[in-house]
């Protein structure tokens, strides 16, 4: 084991050189085992509370800055706080997630339940075989057609099997609350190098406790005898079946369906696609075996609607997005990978930034909970005064004198948060009807552009997001105007189930009711309802008389400009809605590809040297070698001339800096070089070598193949 | 003559999508059919143009220096912008802290820029992460045995839990794993068994996980099982452009659930290099004793023994052109080696694989082995292998 060293050695001599040569090619070790007893006090390192957030992360402020507030506990302190209001607010965040998928798939949960209970009673009440009978090595000999495995084929409607996991774990679980016995099984457990040992010993290992390594569905049968198990149906679920391999797959099949008037067994399989993919996988004589039976989840959509509900539009943790971040995670869920998994995970991250970024971020708990108030006390003083010090303070001029507290800041952010979701929730409620997803409008709502349109009374209120179209806000009003006059009854009662806080909404909405419940069609005088706004000139809108339907246009337009003010317009916002979406990007997404070869054409981005010319068009000696190299094989087609490029690495690093040369626009070929043998000739080959196996690790580069020995291949071409 | 280095490249296209598993068959297949399509074009290309002028130079036009100068002088290169590289890492350690707190939420950190990451991460190891366990791979070696690691992992884990506690986990019955089980055992021990309560994690350092010893798709689906067990946290460094195609979507979301870092370094790859053929050295091969021996280390005492019979026979018969591979099984056969001829095969192509054994014609027609190494070399490797 590596000794380690102290933390004020400078990185360059990290560890004692003598381990290091060691340990260099051992294939593992352990470099240090946790020190006990230092966990309480750990200093924080260099990580001083700044104002100040570095807003790329490839390029750290320089340590100097760091050291403007002087050393305390408080940042330990702080750090720890901040770590624990992060665990709170995700793990609140999670548990809504995971409630809200549940209750979606409760549905299709119950389903394949009652699916199993039907199935599984005519087995019971048919079946003679005593216990001895299933431990018996033969096959009963009965009826040829009860050989077949009872099998549910739910539909995912999703190519993305990331998002469905969740919801076949939740299924077993959901099985097993209900007692049955259940194995999850994946693609992973059926590929053809285990055969069908692979699977069979993956479903003993889940089902009997201390099963051996023996791949026998004998133990399988002895087991389900024992007292606590017989009578149990067993279930199998196999989360994705087109990532089996179906030879496999089908062999786990026929083999089941030897067993299964012994043991009751029922298969569930995951299908991504389409209804003929089981059919494509599997052989006939597999599917014979089967029973099936379909069923088919809920869309991606409806999902996502549901989710952004939940853990965005209605803050549950207290933690909220800014526009940006909101536009970025839309984007990143639509044009990445579409998957609910994907954009959770994103949004977790985003998460984490914003308590490890934010020194304030841990009042983002006292905001949500009234009973968390103390933790202000518990808070070091000099940290909470920083919070006059937010962009959004200066900008609303509120410094510590001006009467206004922290606490009763986040109270009103609170309370503005809440009659903005209420409101972001009525326009879903009609928007949906017309297909507008819940994200689209979260996104258009969040815009603090978007208040300034408010203002401005009159005018139709437009988004951005619409793109040449009216926005969706807009788009959402304009949608209750053509609503049948059969639905608005129920759209005006999910209003005033969103609105039950502000009963000056309430009573309008209440007089629409009793307007449609009265029966006389919303014929209305204007002049009675101009008070609410001088309304804009709408298409299609009789004179002299508003129908309800245009009436409750004008009340939802009316509480948009009332009251969907979007988070960060107000003071303090910083404090609980997280907005360096570049931070997030960069976190998020890698692009290797690109980011390296920027790092062999630019070193001086990140190195600031003096020497090297900060032109991108000239190599300079003085660079990196690997640098010069790659900048060299720029001028190459697919394939480099090892001999040609060797000899312009050494004309170009012999070459005195003061000479820095242009760019080569000829073919390095055609230029005549006198190789002229010198003492350092071993130490450019080696610096060659080197260059080469550099960018071979980075896989820019392919070695000389047996057929082109002095050529080696570039793989990137263009950034 | 390209070296294992070369061989086992990543895939190439994006469009060949992020699943794992088409690694591996991209190594084989995808190069040589990519290889094919535009080393045609190309030929053309070529053609053409040496009918202007002469032909293509030719690598030994290079007035090339002896191997072993090229290597002394490999290892005094001095190193360029070595001060701006030490501000660099020095700028990073503002960082550190942020890294910490990432891992505590849970996240897997993944460093990548070009430059050699080893120094910055166990810099951060050794300063940062005092408080929890810290177990190094290093995948830019050809081969490592994960189920070795997960055995130290456990073990490692257990000591620091016992400490945390104070008391000893009350499951005496519990037995640590040992290199009997299955890596699935293994696994699941670590990932259930050991405790409930969240009370630290052990930090596992894997330097390169795209290199050639953890390139598999299984291996990779084994880092991601390690990932997602909830006592550890993984901080790797990825120096291939292509890297993120070794990763599906459920391995990148749930299990591995990467925070990304762009850090170059610049700092020279010397002992990720090692193990890669020196262009220029004459025909680009890259065993040495060393290599070799560190390959041979990692493999089976029963796989050292039958390279230990090959070696001999070698040494014994120098003027001979290798060594049937008939002859080869009989003596294994009677030293109790192995049983059968698909065992010995297995033996084979690991050594083939690691290019520890070459196959060549023997002029009466018969397929024989050798060892690409001199006799002075192969000595010397015997008596360090003892």
């Amino acid at each position: 084991m590596a000794t380690s060293p102290t933390a004020s050695d400078p990185p360059s001599s990290p560890i004692a050189a003598s381990d290091t040569a060691d340990n260099n090619l051992q294939p593992f070790f352990v470099l240090h085992k946790a020190l006990p007893g230092k966990s309480e006090k750990r200093a924080s390192g260099s990580g001083r509370t700044r104002r100040k957030i570095d807003l790329s992360a490839s390029s750290p402020k320089s340590a100097e800055k760091s050291d403007q507030i002087p050393p305390d506990d408080s940042d330990a302190i702080c750090e720890k706080l901040r770590l624990e209001a992060f665990e709170r607010t995700w793990s609140k965040i999670d548990s809504t997630i995971k409630e809200v998928l549940r209750q979606i798939n409760l549905n299709l949960f119950n389903e394949v339940l009652q699916w199993i209970q039907e199935l599984f009673s005519i087995i019971k009440s048919s079946r003679t075989t005593s216990l001895s009978e299933i431990q018996r090595p033969y096959p009963l000999l009965t009826d040829a057609l009860c050989r077949r495995v009872p099998a549910a084929f739910v539909f995912t409607k999703n190519v993305e099997f990331v998002d469905d996991l969740l919801t076949f774990q939740d299924l077993g679980v959901h099985l097993k609350s209900n007692r049955c016995h259940v194995a999850s099984l994946s693609g992973l457990d059926f590929l053809a190098k285990h055969g069908i040992g692979g699977c069979v010993r993956s479903l003993l290992r889940q089902l009997v406790s201390d099963a051996s390594d023996v791949a026998d569905f004998a133990v399988l049968a002895s087991w389900y005898c024992e007292q606590e198990n017989y009578n149990n149906p067993i279930i199998i679920i196999i989360d994705d079946m087109q990532r089996c391999n179906g030879g496999v797959l089908g062999e786990f099949i026929t083999l089941l369906s030897e067993w299964v008037i012994k043991i009751p067994i029922f298969i569930i399989m995951g299908v991504a696609t389409t209804v003929d993919a089981p059919r494509k996988l599997l052989s006939s004589n597999a599917l014979q075996h089967l029973q099936p039976c379909k069923l088919t989840l809920g869309s991606p959509a409806e999902r996502m609607n549901a989710l952004v509900e939940a853990i965005l539009v209605k803050p549950c943790s207290g933690f909220s997005i800014s526009h940006k971040v909101a536009v970025f995670l839309r984007n990143y869920f639509l044009r990445h990978d579409g998957t609910i998994t994907s954009f959770i995970s994103a949004l977790k991250l985003a998460c984490s930034k914003h308590f490890s970024l934010e020194p304030l971020s841990c009042l983002c708990l006292g905001t949500f909970d009234e009973n968390r108030r103390d933790e202000f006390d518990a808070f070091p003083g000099p940290i909470l005064r920083t919070a006059f010090d937010l962009p959004s303070c200066k900008r609303e001029k509120i410094s510590q004198g001006s009467g206004t507290s922290i606490t009763q800041g986040l109270s009103q952010l609170r309370k503005l948060q809440r009659s903005w979701s209420s409101v972001v929730m009525c326009l879903f409620e009609t928007g949906k009807r017309s297909k507008m997803q819940l994200l689209d409008i979260f996104c258009e709502a969040s815009d603090p552009n978007l208040q300034i349109s408010s203002m401005t009374r009159g005018i139709p209120i437009t988004g951005k997001l619409g793109s040449g179209k009216a926005g969706f806000i807009a788009q959402a009003i304009h949608r209750v105007r053509e609503l049948p006059i059969a639905l608005l009854p129920h759209v005006l009662k999910m209003w005033s189930l969103h609105m039950k806080d502000m009963n000056e909404v309430i009573d309008k909405v209440k007089e629409l009711q009793s307007n449609i419940a009265s029966g006389d069609g919303g014929q209305l005088y204007k002049e009675k309802w101009t008070d609410i706004h001088k309304r804009p000139v709408y298409l299609g809108a009789r004179k002299g008389t508003v129908s309800v339907n245009d009436k409750a246009a004008m009340l939802l337009d009316d509480m948009v400009r009332k009251y969907l003010t979007p988070i960060e317009c107000a003071p303090f916002h910083e404090i609980i809605c997280f907005g360096h979406v570049e931070i997030l990007q960069s976190a998020l997404i890698g692009d290797t590809r690109r980011i390296i070869q920027v790092d062999l054409l630019k070193p001086q981005n990140h190195l600031r040297c003096s020497c090297c010319n900060g032109d991108e068009n000239i190599v300079s000696p003085t660079m990196h070698d690997t640098s010069i190299m790659y900048y060299l094989s720029q001028e190459y087609g697919d394939v480099i001339n090892l001999h040609d490029w060797y000899q312009i690495f050494k004309v170009t690093i012999s070459t005195p800096s003061s000479k820095s040369r242009k760019r080569l626009h000829n073919s390095p070929a055609s230029k005549k070089l006198k190789t002229t043998p010198t003492e350092n000739e071993a130490e450019i080959q080696s610096r060659f070598c080197r260059a080469v196996t550099e960018l071979q690790i980075t896989g820019l580069l392919r070695m000389p193949s047996k057929r082109r020995p002095d050529f080696v291949q570039r793989v990137a071409f263009g950034l | 003559m390209a070296s294992r280095g070369g061989d086992r490249a990543l895939p190439t296209s994006a469009a060949s999508g992020a699943a794992a598993a088409a690694a591996e068959e991209m190594e084989e297949g995808g190069e040589e059919e990519f290889g094919f399509s535009r080393n045609y074009f190309l030929a053309k290309e070529i053609g053409s143009a040496s009918g202007k002028r002469s032909a293509a130079r030719k690598l030994s036009d290079i007035d090339l220096v002896d191997e072993q100068v090229l290597r002394t002088s490999l290892a005094g290169i001095a190193t360029k912008h070595e001060k701006e590289i030490k501000a660099l890492l020095k700028r990073y350690k503002d960082l550190y802290p942020r890294w910490l707190f990432e891992l505590r939420c849970g996240f897997g950190l993944l460093m990548y820029g070009f430059g050699s990451k080893k120094v910055l991460l166990e810099d951060f190891a050794s300063t940062t992460l005092t408080d929890y366990g810290v177990i190094v791979i290093n995948g830019y070696l050809p081969s490592v045995n994960i189920k070795q690691v997960l055995i130290t992992m456990v073990e490692v884990l257990w000591d620091q839990l016992k400490v945390n506690r104070k008391c000893p986990p009350n499951k005496s019955k519990m037995q640590l794993p040992s290199s009997s089980q299955t890596i699935d055992d293994i696994l699941s021990f670590l990932d259930s068994q050991i405790s409930t309560d969240n009370d630290g994690f052990i930090c596992v350092l894997i330097h390169n996980i795209d290199g050639p010893a953890l390139r598999d798709s299984e291996t990779q689906q084994h880092l991601a099982r390690i990932a997602c067990c909830s006592h550890v946290r993984i901080v790797a460094s990825i120096d291939h452009v292509n890297a993120p195609l070794l990763w599906d979507k459920k391995m990148v979301h749930t299990q591995f659930k990467w925070c990304w870092y762009h850090v170059p370094t610049f700092a020279p790859y010397k002992v990720e290099g090692t193990f890669f053929p020196l262009i220029l050295a004459s025909g680009g091969n890259a065993q040495t004793t060393k290599t070799a021996l560190v390959v041979l280390q990692s493999l089976t005492p029963n796989a050292q023994s039958v390279f230990k019979v090959l070696a001999e026979y070698q040494l014994a018969n120098e003027k001979e052109e290798g060594m049937p591979v008939s002859t080869l099984y009989t003596k294994c056969r009677e030293r109790f080696l192995v049983s059968s001829q698909v065992t010995l095969n297995s033996h084979l192509t690991e050594f083939k694989d690691h290019e520890l054994v070459k196959i060549r014609r023997h002029s009466d027609g018969q397929d024989c082995l050798y060892i690409p190494l001199s006799t002075e070399a192969l000595e010397k490797l015997l008596q360090e292998l003892v």
